[in-house]
This record gives structure tokens, sequence and C-alpha cells, in this order.
């Protein structure tokens, strides 16, 4: 080996731990990117080929009668149709125990030939025999049962049955059934009829030919279709376009990962802040050494060499242990995913692409970084290196405002020399300040926004007033029914509700929706609620809130105002509700948190419309008690009691399962915020740790010299720790201040995932406590050693250090 | 023309003066001076009377404010920066009073340094070459130690066998001995008036008067001026 190579391996390892903590800083974020990327990486290969695997049709058109084979047939004949399918899916319930849970039925034509939103087989039967039901594996868990058990099931018209689990299907298409807390249950047309549910397939899925990816063409077709349909006596409910070959958490998962990555990165290049100003230390320190190697001949681009390679060796090993560390946890990560979007990983590598990133981005970005210091300290006049006066003497001492502040603030001595000395190095301030404001920030920033999130889940709460929403399967007359309920010890209020599927009417007539074929993503409801309700309590954003109980007034919401975002307060608006046209005027507009796009109307003036007064499909209830243990002994008796009055439920959704299903959808992201958070922690604190040993070594001869005049150790120690605790200090205001921003702009990020709406913009009050306490040990933990070695070195060999 | 060949070292007119905050100093004030290839030459005088400085612009590691240096025939004080490192790397040994190796190598490693920068013999002999200059200055045995483990005289005598690594023509010395007891220090300069024997040209700074006998001829300086 070269003999100046051993200088860079010998000074390497001389200096190991310093230099090891400069591996570490850039291992984290080596780590933090491959993780991200890797894992990101594989979920969305694998969610695309998961979800275009399944086939998923471009459309789904809703018909108000039952689809023929004969008319399959004719419609497969139309022009620039390639598939076409019939399926119905029906909303039952399910026994877990002894509360009845919602039951997603997909009634399927043709297991063996299934050409659309096609299932994976996973075990047992292939089709299920009549009276049996295959599940989809991640529904277990919400059946509390295994293939083989079986399951009392109740379709909305039917009774009670018993049914068989007689295989395990995997639907790329859905969300993962604990998730949504819904069992999904496949079962064949007669299995539906054997429930006792009189209806047939009334869904007609098409795949069109031509340009699969344009929304606007897959609905100009259908609505062709449509058309012809309506012509030939099949009366259209509903026309389904899904986004084009997006899974339906596509676009959410494309933000959240935007918003890590941009973390991960900024992690890499606070690391490589770090390491540049480590590098200037090392510059500092070696300035001498450099005076030297050219005063025996070494030029400077052979100096920029050397330094260059001690940083590249620096950056391979983080690499070495970054790179295989990041493939572990991008493992982990994309398992987690994979497990909250329901897909199965077929392909497991992690792109090649990942660790090639995390290569370029490893070296280019340290090395960069570090270029200044590097470039300045080796073309440093040999004579200026050798006799080396560390800090530039011909710079004022900044700052002095901040003086006379500290003068009128009456502080020590010590305190004012401290300030100084920050300000002597401007740029290195800044530098140091900024690493230290970013990590903050970022630290603050991931902990404002779960607590935001924590806040608006609680929303959920807050919102409703009531603790269970029983949904029924026809309308009955409301007085008996939710009177024999108001009866029940414990219920507090209880109210008669309608609520409907709704769509916005268009000229077309037919309603185009964006809801997948869970029927949950995309879809938007109509409430008609009694006014005044003493049951809901939604947020007013502009115009105001139902008052009139005969008027014909709507509040929309923020998700259904953004399915019409040209609708204004005062508008006339039509919704259409079961094949009707219903007319209303915007008076208001909500934002609510749990629901998808939604519209409030008074009840009476909605039972006129409809002629349907009196009548009520939706009971909502509030108990004396809003804990979870209490509402599910109520729930139970609720159910039971309008199992005694044979009144048909399609669906009871406690409140607090709604919370458990939304907090299940953003809890991992939510976590893995707050490890990056962590991971900005520990990078802040090398920061502040490289910075105060940097302006410590500079001033060696200074402190010398101050300790022959008689300063103590203490006292030296005391000015040291001062200036680490004032520029943690700076940093920790301007990371408030930032962190108010940065969370302003991630909550209105994952807000618009969750609940279409920003999170409320929330300072977590531990979040700056916790950052204040690591900027004070670290700038502790930063100035101890430097000052105790500052200490140690004798005054003679402090003054000799030139 | 006659001058120039015996003339290795070969000063005219030389100033420097050194920008201040409050206005500028001058060090060193139209110095000429001309020295023989095979000499050992002493620069004397006060502290800050400028032996340094004059060194220093020998040396190429400063330069002149205004004047020409030329030595061997090149006008050092035109190079550039990277050119002067290259030039000086092979031609001017330099030792310095604080020895000043690199404390990450060993004696050996230091020793081998300048050839490794200058590229200047086969790789394979460098190490021979390193520790003949070291049995040279009588520290063989020493070659394997880290410049820590050794006395200040074995690592003047270190710096002296890097200082002729190259084997440059002309070592100059900015007060070699100024650190090292009376007794070492003269070992130190026999080492020097032995290399002057074998043909080497040697300027040293000193203010010692005991060594005054080693010298061939001494250039006296005050306040930036030679005195006669
Ligand atoms: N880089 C510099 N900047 C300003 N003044 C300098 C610098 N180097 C030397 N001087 C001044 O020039 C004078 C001569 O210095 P020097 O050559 O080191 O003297 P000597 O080596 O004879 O003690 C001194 O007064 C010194 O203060
Ligand atoms: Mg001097």
């Amino acid at each position: 080996m070269k003999t100046r190579y051993r200088k860079v391996v010998r000074d390497l390892t001389h200096d190991y731990s310093k230099n090891l903590l400069l591996v570490l800083a850039i291992t984290i974020g080596i780590w933090g990117i491959g993780s991200i990327l890797g894992g990101y990486g594989v979920i969305k290969r694998e969610m695309r080929d998961n979800y275009m695997g399944t086939v998923p049709a471009s459309a789904t058109i809703e018909l108000e009668d039952s689809i023929s084979v004969s008319l399959i047939d004719s419609v497969k004949q139309l022009p620039g149709i390639k598939e076409a399918e019939r399926h119905a899916t029906v909303l039952a319930r399910m026994k877990v125990g002894d509360r009845w849970n919602p039951l997603l039925l997909f009634v399927i034509d043709d297991f063996a030939t299934k050409r659309t939103n096609k299932i994976n087989h996973i075990s047992g039967a292939v089709t299920p025999a009549e009276g049996t039901m295959l599940a989809e594996r991640t529904a277990y868990m919400v059946m509390n049962a295994k293939e083989g058990d079986e399951l009392i099931i109740k379709a909305p018209h039917g009774e009670p049955k018993k049914i068989k689990l007689t295989g395990t299907v995997q639907d790329a298409g859905l969300a993962p059934a604990w998730q949504e807390q819904t069992g999904y249950g496949y079962i064949t047309l007669s299995t539906l009829h054997w429930l006792g549910e009189p209806q047939s397939f009334d869904q007609l899925r098409i795949l069109v030919t031509g340009n699969q990816h344009s929304a606007q063409y897959i609905t100009n077709k259908a609505t062709v279709i449509a058309n012809w349909l309506k012509t030939n006596g099949h009366p259209i409910h509903e026309i389904q376009v899904p986004p084009p070959g997006k899974h339906p958490h596509q676009s959410q998962m494309n933000a959240v990962m935007t918003i890590f990555i941009i973390f991960a990165f900024m992690i890499l290049v606070l690391g490589a802040i770090l390491v540049a100003e480590s590098m200037a230390t090392l510059m500092v320190k070696q300035v001498r050494q450099i005076g030297i190697m050219k005063t025996i001949g070494a030029g400077s681009f052979q100096i920029i060499r050397l330094y260059g390679l001690m940083m590249l060796i620096i950056c391979v090993l983080a690499l070495l242990i970054g790179i295989p560390l990041s493939q572990l946890t991008a493992t982990a990560f994309y398992k987690q995913i994979a497990g909250l979007l329901n897909l199965e990983i077929n392909n497991k590598d992690i792109p090649f692409s990942v660790p090639l990133i995390q290569i370029g981005s490893g070296i280019i970005i340290p090395l960069l970084a570090a270029a200044i210091p590097v470039i300045r300290g080796s073309r440093i006049p040999v004579r200026v290196a050798l006799d080396n006066y560390g800090v530039s003497k011909n710079r004022p001492v900044a700052g002095s405002w901040l003086l006379k502040l500290s003068r009128i603030a009456g502080s020590s001595e010590i305190f004012m020399l401290s300030i100084r000395n920050i300000f002597r190095q401007r740029a290195r301030l800044m530098l140091t300040v900024g690493l230290l404001a970013a990590g903050g920030a970022m630290f603050m920033t991931a902990l404002n926004v779960s607590e935001a999130w924590n806040k608006d889940l609680q929303k959920i709460y807050e919102q409703r007033l009531f603790d269970m929403e029983v949904r029924l399967q026809s309308a009955v007359h409301a007085d008996t029914v939710v009177n024999a309920i108001k009866e029940i010890p414990g219920v507090r209020i209880a109210e008669g509700w309608q609520y409907a599927s709704t769509s916005f009417v268009k000229e077309n007539n037919y309603e185009v929706t964006r809801t997948y074929p869970d029927k949950g993503h995309g879809s938007f409801t109509l409430q008609a609620l009694p006014v005044p309700t003493r049951l809901l309590s939604t947020t007013i954003e502009e115009g105001q809130w139902l008052t009139a109980t005969g008027a014909n007034d709507v509040v929309l919401n923020q998700s259904a105002r953004a399915l019409s975002p040209a609708v204004k307060i005062g508008d006339p608006v039509a919704l259409l509700v079961n094949g009707h046209t219903t007319l209303w005027r915007v008076i208001g507009f909500s934002k609510d948190y749990g629901m998808g796009a939604g519209a409030y109307v008074s009840l009476n003036a909605f039972t006129d419309q409809l002629h349907t007064t009196g009548k009520i499909n939706m009971i909502k209830i509030a108990y004396a008690n809003r804990s979870k243990a209490y509402a599910i002994q109520k729930n139970k008796e609720v159910e039971s009691l309008l199992e005694r009055e044979n009144i048909a439920v399609s669906a009871s959704i406690p409140v607090w399962l709604l919370k458990n299903a939304i907090a299940g959808h953003m809890k991992v992201l939510v976590n893995t915020l707050l490890s990056m958070a962590v991971m900005m922690g520990i990078v802040g604190i090398l920061g502040l740790m490289s910075a105060m040993s940097m302006s410590i070594l500079e001033r060696t001869r200074e402190i010398g010299v101050m300790r022959a005049i008689g300063a103590t150790p203490n006292k030296i120690r005391r000015l040291i720790a001062g200036e680490g605790f004032l520029v943690g200090l700076i940093s920790i205001f301007i990371a408030f201040l930032l962190s108010l921003l940065l969370s302003f702009y991630m909550g209105r990020m994952i807000g618009g995932m969750a609940f279409r709406t920003p999170l409320s913009l929330t300072l977590s009050f531990p979040a700056i406590i916790i950052w204040v306490l690591i900027i004070i040990t670290g700038a502790y933990f930063a100035t101890f050693f430097p000052a105790r070695r500052a200490n140690k070195i004798t005054t003679r060999e402090a003054l000799a250090y030139e | 023309m006659n001058q120039q060949s015996t003339s290795l070292i070969q000063l005219s007119h030389i100033s420097k003066t050194f920008p201040l905050a409050a206005g500028s100093f001058q060090a060193l004030k139209d110095i000429d001076l001309e020295i023989s290839k095979g000499q050992l030459v002493a620069i004397t005088g006060k502290s800050g009377s400028g032996k340094s400085t004059l060194l220093n612009i020998m040396s190429g590691i400063d330069k002149p404010t205004a004047g020409n240096v030329l030595i061997n025939g090149i006008r050092v004080d035109k190079l550039t920066e990277s050119e002067l490192a290259a030039w000086r790397g092979k031609n001017i040994g330099v030792v310095f009073q604080f020895f000043q190796l690199l404390p990450t190598l060993t004696i050996l490693e230091n020793v081998m340094l300048p050839m490794d920068f200058c590229n200047s013999y086969p790789r394979k002999e460098r190490r021979d070459r390193a520790l003949a200059l070291l049995s040279l200055v009588d520290i063989k045995d020493q070659a394997s130690k880290l410049p820590s483990a050794l006395s200040g005289g074995q690592q003047q005598r270190a710096a002296i066998a890097r200082a002729l690594a190259n084997d440059p023509p002309v070592l100059i010395a900015d007060e070699p001995t100024g650190n090292l007891d009376s007794h070492t220090g003269a070992a130190i300069m026999e080492l020097f008036a032995g290399l002057v024997k074998a043909g080497k040209t040697v300027i040293i700074v000193t203010h010692e008067k005991d060594f005054a006998g080693y010298f061939g001829s001494t250039v006296s300086l005050l306040d930036g001026a030679i005195v006669h």
C-alpha cells in the first residue's frame, strides 16, 4: 500500500471512536433510505401485480333488476367489450360470539372461470357447494373462526343460518377484513337463495377493450353500455368506475411513502452535513500536517484525494453496515404494509435499484457535503497551514446585539464569553444550529402529527354523540321500535334516521361513482335525521347546520363536496336515492371525521319527498356510558330486542369499532414516523457533539492561555457547556417554528388521506419537553468529553499547540 | 552567467510585506543574497528579524512581495502552488524546529512519504532507500516506531532523513536544534556538516553561537535587512 494511504487508514483507526460515530451517522441515513425505498419498492410492485392480477373490472354497472345469462351474452357481443360478468354484493351479518357483525357476501356466478375481479384460491374448496362459503384469508380474525368451522350468518331478508367455511381465498382488491372490521364471504347464487335472500345478480362487470387506463374512456364506454341496457328495458341504478389500474389504497400509499422518503433523505443529508462538519474539524486538526505534507512535496490535489479517500472509506463502511441492515428492515416494513393492504408478496426481491440508490446517495451526498471543507483545507497555502492561527483573525466578533442583550440580562462574564465564542464562527454556528433545528423540527413534527392523529381519531367519538348505529334491512315505522329501545335501561337517547346510498344527479341521469367493489371506498351516503338531532355534533365549516324541520336543506361534508366541487351555499342540488331524484338546497358544509362522502338532510323533508313518512331504516343510540365494555353489553341488549321484534338488521356498527377500523389504517404509518423521529434525535446529538469538539479544538491554545491566566478547569468546562447550551437553545427555538410549518403540511397530507380534511394543528407538549431534554443531555455529553480533553491538556502543551 | 554556475541560490531585491489589521509590516527589505553549492550557511539574527520569512521564501513556502528567487535555474517565485509542491519535494529538504513528523505514521513511513508524493523512486526501492537514510542518521533501529516513542534528538534525525528522501540538493532548517539540549544539538549539527561534505547545500537558521565553527558563511539579519 502506498505510504500516503497508510496515513489515511492510520488516521481513521487512530481516532476510531469518533470516526465510528461518523460511520454511524451515515449508516442511519442509508439505513432509513434503504428501509423505506426497499419496502416501498416491493409494495409498489406487488400492489400493482396483485391488483392487476385480479383483472379488476373496468366498470361495474348496477341494474335495477336482475341480470340473465342471455343479457350477459348480448353485452359481450357489444363493440369495445372484452369481458362481461354478473355479480352481486350483499351486506349480511355474522354472529361472532354473541354479537352480530357486518359480513360482506360476494355472490359469484362461476368460481371456476371467473375472469374479472379474480380471487386467489388458497386452500380448501374452489367452488363452495350450496350452503357453504369461502372466506377471505384476512376475515377469519374478525369471524373468530378457521377453515372448516361453521358460522352463523344472516342475509338481510333471511333467517340466521349455519354455514360451513369450506375454503380460503385471497382478494387483493380488498382492504384486510380486520381493518374494515367486516367479514368477507364468497358464495354462489344458490347459497344466497338458500340464505333466504331473494335477490339475484344485479351488477354487471365489464372489461373494456382499448385504453384501460383512462377513467374518461371507460366512463364513456360504460355509459354507452348503460344506454344500450336502458333502451333494452333494463333500468340502471349506478355506474361505478374505480380509478383504473389503481389499488384502492394506491394513492394513500404513494402520498405516505413520499413523506417517508423525504424524511429518510433528510436524515441522510443531515448525516452528511454532520460528516462535513467533522471533516472540517479534522482539516483544522490536521492543518499543520497538511502544511508538512505540502512542504515535503504533496500537491493540493494529492491532499484532496487523501481526505476524499478517508471520506470514501467512512461511506463504504456505512454502506457495508447500512445496506444489509436496511434489507432486513425493508423486509419487515413491506411485510407490515402487505398485511395492511392484504397483499400476497409473490416476489420478495427488493428492487435492485435500491442498493444502487443507497450506494449513490450514501457516497455522493456525504462527499458533496465534505467537499467544501476538504477542498478549502487542502488548498490552504503552506505558510498559513504551518503557522495556523485557527480562528480567522480579521473577522470581527459578531452578535454584538446579543452581547448587549445579555449584558442587560445581567449575565456573568463566562456566559458572555460563551456568546462571543459561538458567534465567532458564524458559518459553523449556522450549520450546527441548522442541523439541530432540522432534527428537532422533524422530531417534534412526528410527535405533533401523531398526537394530532390521536386527537382527531377521538373526534370520531366527539362528533358522534351516539355509541351504536343500527342499519335496518328495510324501512320500519319509527315510533314502536325507537320507543322500545329507549326503554332499555342505560339507553340515554335513541333516534330513528334514514340512510341511503346516493349520488349527485348528472345530465346523463346515471351516477358515475368512483366506488370500489367493496362498496366502502369511494361511496356516498345520505343521512336523514330528526331536526334537531341530539346525536350528531358535526363541525360546520361554512354556512349553517340543519335547523328547519320541513325545509329541503342539505349539509354536505368535505368528501361529498369534493365530488362536486363547484357547489356553493344556496345552490340547488339533486341527489339520486333508490332511483328517485330528490331536490335540495345547500345550506352548509361540514367537516366529518371517520366517514366517507355524506349528505345530511331533515328526516321529515326526506320522507316527504320519498313518500315514506313515519319510516326509518337506521337507529342511532347513545348509552349512559361511552366505554367500550358498556357499549358491547348494551349493543347486545339492543340487538336481541330487535330480534324479538322481528326487525331485520343489515348492519350494526358500534362507534368504537369504527374508530378501531380507522386507527388500523394508519397505525403503521404513524409508528414509522415516530421511529424516524428517534433517528433524527440521534443524528442531532451527534451533530452537536461534533460541532462542540470542533470549536474547542480550534481554541486549544486559547484555552491554554485562559488556564495560564488563572481560569480553573471548572470555569472552562462551564464556558464550554454554556456554549453547547446556547447553540442548543437557539436550535430549539428555530426547530419549534419549523415544526409548526412541517406539522401543518404533514397533517394536511395524513389528514387528507384518512379524513379528507387536514389534521388539526396540534402541539405535542411532551414532544417539546423531550426534545429540550435531548438537547440538554446532548449538549452536556457533547461538551463534557471535549471539555475534559481540553482540560487534560496541560497549559504548556496547549500553549505550544500552534 | 559565470555566477549562475557557482550560485545555487540567488535572491535579488527580495521584499516581504505582511498586511496587518492596522497598516502593514515589512518583514524583509530589499534582500540580495547568493549561496553557492556545497555550502553550510547560517542565518542569524534576533527573534522577529525575518529569518523564518527569508527561509520560507527560499523554500517556496511563502512568496516575496517583490524580487526574484532563482534556485538551480528555476524562478521559484513564478511557480504556482501545485508546481511549487512538486518542485519543493524534489529540490528542497525542509527540517523544522518541532520536527513535525506525521504522528500516525511510523518513522520509516514518514521517510517514505516524500518519495510517495513525488513519485520519485520506484516503489520497490523506497523502503530500502528509507532504511538506508535512517541508518545514515543512525536511527535504523527505530524505523518501525511511531514518532511519539522517540526522543527529541531521534525525531529530528528522522526529520532529516525525511528531508533527504528525494535526494534534494538543498536542505533548509529553521532552528533545528532550538528544541534540543546542547549535546543532542551538536550531534545534529555534525550530521548537517557531514551532509555538506557529501555535496548538499544546507541553510540553517540558528541563534546558537556555539555552532559558529560549523558554518562556511553567516548571514545576519536585523529588522529585515542583511547586516555585514
Ligand atoms: N504571517 C504573518 N503575518 C504577519 N506578520 C508576520 C507573519 N509572519 C511573520 N510576521 C512578522 O514578520 C516578522 C519576522 O518574522 P519571522 O521571519 O518569523 O522572524 P524570525 O524567524 O526571525 O523570528 C515578525 O515581526 C513577525 O511578527
Ligand atoms: Mg523564526
